[in-house]
C-alpha cells in the first residue's frame, strides 16, 4: 500500500515535471536545466558514494562528454542528437578502461587519482589546438533542436529521468545490497562472496557514463564549449554540496540538495547582486552544521522523532 | 492647503509620467569582478545624470543589472530574465566572450537591440554571424585590437626615428585571452615580414601560475626590441620583479593586461614600461567628456574608476539614449536605425560610430591606445590626436 | 638484489641532475624555488590531513585571508611582511583556534564528508568577503630585496624565490622536532595514529585537535605573510594552491612530512624541464597529475605485491 503512494507520487512528479513547459517562461524553464543538470550530477556522484568511493571527477568526465559531443559534431559531421549518445557511449566506454586502474584505489587516493584524471583531460583539450580548438574551445554551427526553449528543456528533463531511473534501480537490486556491504566493511564483504571489482567497476562506469550525458546535453544546449567552461571545478564540488546537503546514500536527498542550492544561487543574485555568494557561503556553512544528515536526515528524524 | 494640492498634482503628474513607463535597459556583467563591478557602477552613474536632465523621450531611464557570475549558463539565464520577465526594452552590456557565447543563442531568439561592451573573441563573432543586425559591439575584436597595434607602432617608428623595432617577443597567459593575443600579433605584425616574432606561453598568477622564470628565459635569448606580455594585474609586478633580477632589459617593456594592480604607479619599477589599453586618468587633460565622467565616477562612487570597462559601459548608456531620442521610440528597428547614425564623442578620447567588421555589420570601436607609465600616471603615446605625452625610449636598464 | 636496484636509480637520478645542470641550470634553479612555495603550503595542510584527518579545502582561503591582513599592516606601519609575520601568525592562530571551535569541531562527529563541504562552504565565503573587501583588483606592494640577482657568466637569475625553500626545509626540521621531541608533539602524532586508543591513554583528543589547526593555521598565516613579497594578491589567489597541496600530500601519502618536499622538489623540477623547450612548454601543467597518479598507482601496486 505504502509503496503504492510512492510510485502514484513518483508519477505525478514526473508528470508535472513533464508539463512544467505549458505553465512557465523561457526564464524559470533555464533556470530549471541547470537545477536539473546539477541534480543529475549529485545523483550520479552519489550512487558511486553508496559503494564507499568518493569521486571527485566529475567535472572530468561531464568536460569529456561535451568536447566529446562537440567534436562529433564538428569533426565529423555527426547529427546533433547522435552525438549525444555516442559521446555518452564514448564516455563509458573510457570510464570503464580507467576503471580498471583507478578501482584499486581506495579512500583518499581514489579521490585524488579521479581529480588528476579531470584535469589531465582538461590539459589535453587545452593543448591539442587544431583538433579541440584550444584554450578558446570550440563553437558549434548551432543549438540543438533550434534552441527551442521546451525542446531543451525536455532534452535536460530527459537526461535527469535516466538518471534517476538507473539511482532507483541501484537502490532496488541487488547491487545497492552489495554497495552497501563493500562501503560498510570491505573485507567481510569480500569473505562473504561479494566480488568487489566487478561491481565497483560495474557502478563507476555506470555513473561515469551519466556523468559525461549530462556533459553532452549541456554542450548541445549551449551550442559552445571551452575547456574552463567544461571542466569547471563548479560541476565536481556543487553536487558534492549539493547531494550533502540534501543527504547522501539515497536518491531523493542529492535532489532536495540540488533544489535548495540551485534556487537559493539564483534567488539571492537576483536580491543582493553585490555580494550574494557571502551569503551562499555561510548556507552551506550553516546547513552542514545544523544539518549534519542532510535534509533527508532531518526530515526522517522528525517522523521517527514524532512516531515514537 | 493649496501647497499640498500643487503637491498632489504633482505627484499625479510624476505618476501619470510613470504611467507611461520608465525605459528599461537590460544588463549583464560579472559583478564579483572588478571589470563588471564598476561597469555596472558607471552606467548607473549615466543613467542618473541622463535621468537628472530629464530623462529621454520625457521618460525615465531605469538600468536593469543581472549578474553574469561568468558562467555562461547563468548570463544566457540572465538574458531569458532580462527579456521575458523584466521586459526591456535593449540589453547592454558584457565582459567575458565565454559568457558572451553562452548568451548569443538567447540573444539571437529574441532580436532586441544588444550593445555590447566586452567579448573581444573573434569567436563570438562567428558565433553572431552576419545577420545579426541588432549587435552593436562597442568594444574591439581581437583582430581590430592587433591591427591598432601593428598601425601604432609603424607611426611611432616614423614620427619617432630613434624608435626601431625589427623582434617582437610576446609572454601569453595560456587561457583563451592570451592565445587569441599570440595569434592576432602573429598574423598582424609577422604579415610581409615586417617584424620577426616569437612567444612563449606563461600560466599567469591569475590562475594559480605565477612562475616567470622560463618564459622570461625564452624571451631574454630572443634579444627582443620589443617585449610584450599580455596576461592579467596579477601578472604585472612580478613580473617586473623577476625581469630585474635576471637583468632582462627589451628595448620596450609592453604590459596588455585588461587593468592593472592597485597603485602599480607607485613602485619604481613601474617607471616607462608601456601598456596598451583603452583609457586612463590622463584623458582628462585633453577630452572634457573623459573629464565629466571621471569627477562624477569619483563623486559618486568615492573610488577611481579601475579598468577602462567604466568608462565604456558608461559610453554604452549615452549611446543608447541618444539613439532612441533620435528614434523617437523603443522600436527595435527604428532603434537598430538610429543606433547605425550614432556619432557620439566618448570619455575614451574618441568619437563613435559604427562600422561594419569582418562579420558583424555593427562595429564601435577599432583601435586601442599605447600607453607609458610615466612618474606614476599612465600616459598616452598614441593615437597622436589625444597623446598626454612623448615616448621614453629606450626603456631603462635596471 | 633490491640494493643493486636502489643503486641503479640513484645512479641515474645522479646522472640525470647532472646533465640538467650542465645543459640548462636554469630548470634545477627554477624547479627548486617552484618547489619552495609549493611545499611551504603544502606543509600546513599536511599537518592537519595527517593528525586532525581533515581535508581542509578553505587552505589557500586562510593564506590568501593572512596575505590580506599583512599587505593591511605593512600598509599602515610599513612594516616588512618578514616582520609582520609574527603578529600575523598569532592572529591567524586565533582564528584558527576559533573555526576550530565554532565549526570544525561540531563537523567532526558527523561523517567525514560533512566536514569536506564544511571547508568548502567556508572557502567560498572567505573569498567572497574579501572580494566585498578589496574587490577583485590586485595588490602588490614592490621590495626591491626581490630583485636580487646572481650572475654566472652569461646567466642572471633570481635567488630571492630560494627564501622559500628554506622556509619549507625549516618547517619539516621543526615539524620533525616538534612531533618526536616534545611532549605535546607526541601526544599529537599518537592522536593522529590512532585518537580512540590516544584517548584511551589519557590525551585530550580535542585540546590536541585545537591545538595542531591552530599551529597549522599559524604555519600557513606565516606563508601568506611572506608570499606578499612574491605575488600579487587578490581573492581567488589561494584556492589553486588548495588543490595542489592536496596533490602533493596524496602523493607523499597522508602523514609524512617530509615526502612533501621530495614531492614537490619532483614536480617543480619536472614541471620546469617541460617549460625549458618550445615544443612541451604547453604541457607543463599535465606532468603534475599524470607523476601524481603514476606514484599512487605505482605504491598501490606494490603494497598488493608485499
Amino acid at each position: 500500500m505504502k509503496r503504492n503512494t510512492l510510485y502514484l507520487a513518483a508519477a505525478a512528479a514526473a508528470v508535472l515535471a513533464a508539463a512544467l513547459p505549458a505553465f512557465l517562461g523561457a526564464y524559470p524553464l533555464n533556470v530549471a536545466r541547470s537545477v536539473m543538470t546539477y541534480m543529475a550530477l549529485a545523483v550520479s556522484w552519489d550512487m558511486l558514494l553508496r559503494s564507499g568511493q568518493i569521486s571527485f571527477g566529475i567535472a572530468g568526465l561531464f568536460g569529456l562528454g561535451s568536447y566529446a559531443s562537440a567534436l562529433l559534431v564538428l569533426r565529423a559531421g555527426m547529427d546533433p542528437a547522435m552525438s549525444l549518445v555516442f559521446a555518452t557511449l564514448f564516455t563509458g566506454a573510457l570510464a570503464f578502461t580507467i576503471g580498471f586502474a583507478v578501482l584499486r584505489l581506495r579512500a583518499m587516493y581514489f579521490s585524488i587519482t579521479t581529480l588528476a584524471l579531470a584535469e589531465i583531460f582538461r590539459i589535453v583539450l587545452h593543448n591539442l589546438h587544431d583538433f579541440s580548438g584550444g584554450p578558446e574551445g570550440v563553437v558549434l554551427p548551432g543549438v540543438i533542436f533550434g534552441g527551442d526553449t521546451r525542446a531543451l528543456y525536455w532534452l535536460c528533463l530527459g537526461g535527469l529521468a535516466i538518471t534517476l531511473g538507473v539511482s532507483w534501480y541501484f537502490e532496488k537490486s541487488k547491487l545497492h545490497l552489495a554497495l552497501t556491504a563493500i562501503r560498510n566493511d570491505e573485507t567481510s564483504a569480500r569473505s562473504s562472496g561479494v566480488d568487489i571489482f566487478r561491481y565497483l567497476l560495474i557502478a563507476f562506469t555506470i555513473t561515469s557514463t551519466l556523468q559525461g550525458m549530462m556533459g553532452a546535453i549541456q554542450v548541445q544546449s549551449y551550442g559552445f564549449t571551452t575547456p574552463e567552461t567544461a571542466f569547471d571545478a563548479n560541476f565536481t564540488l556543487l553536487p558534492l554540496a549539493m547531494a550533502l546537503l540534501g543527504g547522501i546514500h539515497s536518491t531523493l536527498g542529492p535532489m532536495a540538495g540540488a533544489v535548495l542550492l540551485g534556487i537559493a544561487s539564483e534567488w539571492l543574485k537576483l536580491k543582493i547582486p553585490y555580494g550574494h555568494l557571502v551569503v551562499y557561503g555561510i548556507i552551506i556553512v550553516l546547513v552542514i552544521l545544523l544539518m549534519p544528515r542532510g535534509l533527508v536526515g532531518l526530515a526522517r528524524k522528525r517522523r521517527t522523532g514524532r512516531g515514537a | 492647503m493649496k501647497r499640498t494640492f500643487v503637491a498632489l498634482a504633482l505627484i499625479a503628474a510624476a505618476a501619470m509620467a510613470f504611467g507611461q513607463g520608465t525605459i528599461k535597459i537590460g544588463a549583464t556583467w560579472p559583478l564579483a569582478d572588478i571589470t563588471g563591478k564598476q561597469g555596472s557602477m558607471a552606467a548607473q552613474q549615466a543613467v542618473d545624470e541622463i535621468n537628472k536632465a530629464g530623462g529621454v523621450l520625457g521618460r525615465q531611464l531605469e538600468l536593469i543589472v543581472i549578474d553574469d557570475e561568468l558562467k555562461a549558463d547563468k548570463g544566457a539565464a540572465a538574458i531569458e530574465k532580462l527579456v521575458t520577465v523584466d521586459n526591456v526594452d535593449l540589453i547592454i552590456g558584457g565582459m567575458s566572450s565565454g559568457v558572451a557565447l553562452g548568451q548569443v543563442p538567447a540573444m539571437k531568439k529574441y532580436g532586441k537591440v544588444v550593445v555590447a561592451t566586452g567579448a573581444a573573441s573573434s569567436t563570438v563573432e562567428a558565433a553572431l554571424g552576419a545577420d545579426a543586425d541588432w549587435y552593436f559591439h562597442l568594444h574591439p575584436w581581437d583582430y581590430n585590437q592587433g591591427a591598432s597595434y601593428a598601425q601604432g607602432w609603424d607611426e611611432i617608428q616614423k614620427k619617432y626615428p630613434n624608435v626601431k623595432i625589427k623582434k617582437i617577443f610576446l609572454a601569453y597567459e595560456e587561457g583563451a585571452f592570451g592565445k587569441a593575443s599570440f595569434d592576432q600579433t602573429k598574423i598582424l605584425f609577422g604579415a610581409e615580414g615586417r617584424y620577426q616574432i616569437d612567444g612563449a606561453p606563461f600560466k599567469s598568477a591569475a590562475l594559480g601560475g605565477g612562475d616567470y622564470g622560463s618564459v622570461l628565459e625564452a624571451a631574454k635569448m630572443y634579444k627582443p626590441d620589443l617585449f610584450l606580455w599580455a596576461g592579467y594585474d596579477a601578472d604585472a609586478l612580478p613580473m617586473l620583479e623577476q625581469a630585474k633580477a635576471m637583468k632582462f632589459s627589451p628595448g620596450i617593456y609592453l604590459g596588455a593586461p585588461p587593468g592593472w594592480p592597485v597603485g602599480f604607479g607607485t613602485s619604481r619599477l613601474s617607471e616607462n614600461v608601456m601598456l596598451y589599453g583603452m583609457w586612463a586618468p590622463s584623458i582628462n587633460e585633453v577630452s572634457p567628456v573623459s573629464k565629466k565622467f571621471y569627477d562624477g565616477f569619483v563623486a559618486k562612487y568615492k573610488a577611481e574608476p579601475a579598468t577602462y570597462f567604466a568608462p565604456l559601459s558608461y559610453s554604452a548608456v549615452y549611446i543608447v539614449a541618444d539613439a532612441i531620442k533620435r528614434a523617437g521610440s523603443t522600436d527595435t528597428a527604428a532603434l537598430i536605425k538610429a543606433l547605425k547614425e550614432t556619432k557620439y564623442e566618448s570619455p575614451l578620447g574618441q568619437t563613435v560610430t559604427f562600422t561594419p567588421a569582418k562579420i558583424i555589420k555593427n562595429q564601435g570601436i577599432k583601435n586601442q591606445k599605447i600607453l607609458q607609465w610615466q612618474r606614476g600616471r599612465q600616459e598616452v603615446i598614441w593615437p597622436f590626436e589625444s597623446a598626454t605625452a612623448k615616448p621614453v625610449y629606450p626603456f631603462p636598464k635596471w | 638484489m633490491a640494493n643493486k636496484r636502489n643503486w641503479t636509480v640513484a645512479l641515474a637520478l645522479g646522472a640525470a641532475v647532472i646533465g640538467i645542470l650542465v645543459w640548462r641550470p636554469t630548470v634545477l634553479i627554477y624547479g627548486l624555488q617552484a618547489a619552495g612555495i609549493y611545499a611551504s603550503i603544502a606543509i600546513p595542510m599536511g599537518l592537519i590531513l595527517g593528525i586532525v584527518h581533515i581535508v581542509n579545502l578553505a587552505h589557500g582561503e586562510f593564506m590568501m585571508a593572512a596575505s590580506y591582513l599583512t599587505y593591511m599592516v605593512c600598509r599602515a606601519t610599513g612594516m616588512d611582511p618578514f616582520l609582520a609575520l609574527v603578529p600575523v601568525a598569532a592572529v591567524t592562530a586565533a582564528f584558527g583556534f576559533g573555526i576550530y571551535k565554532l565549526t570544525i569541531r561540531q563537523a567532526l562527529k558527523a561523517p567525514e564528508l560533512n566536514q569536506l563541504i564544511l571547508t568548502f562552504g567556508l572557502a567560498i565565503l572567505l573569498t567572497q568577503a574579501a572580494n566585498l573587501a578589496f574587490t577583485s583588483q590586485t595588490r602588490k606592494i614592490s621590495f626591491d630585496y626581490v630583485s636580487a640577482s646572481v650572475d654566472i657568466g652569461e646567466l642572471s637569475f633570481g635567488i630571492y624565490n630560494f627564501v622559500f625553500v628554506a622556509i619549507a626545509v625549516a618547517m619539516v626540521v621543526g615539524l620533525r622536532l616538534f612531533l618526536t621531541r616534545t611532549t605535546t608533539g607526541k601526544a599529537a602524532l599518537a592522536v593522529g595514529q590512532n585518537p580512540r586508543g590516544a584517548a584511551i591513554v589519557g590525551i585530550d583528543v580535542d585540546r590536541t585537535y585545537a591545538l595542531v589547526f591552530s599551529l597549522a593555521s599559524a604555519l600557513v598565516g606565516m606563508m601568506g605573510a611572506v608570499f606578499i613579497t612574491r605575488s600579487s594578491i587578490f581573492p581567488a589567489v589561494g584556492s589553486p594552491f588548495t588543490m595542489k597541496s592536496f596533490c602533493l600530500i596524496a602523493m607523499a601519502g597522508v602523514g609524512n612530512i617530509p615526502g612533501i618536499l621530495a614531492s614537490s622538489v619532483l614536480l617543480g623540477v619536472s614541471e620546469n624541464f617541460l617549460k625549458a623547450f618550445r615544443g612541451t612548454r604547453g604541457w607543463a601543467d599535465i606532468v603534475f597529475f599524470v607523476l601524481i597518479i603514476t606514484v599512487i598507482l605505482g605504491r598501490s601496486i606494490r603494497g598488493k605485491k608485499a
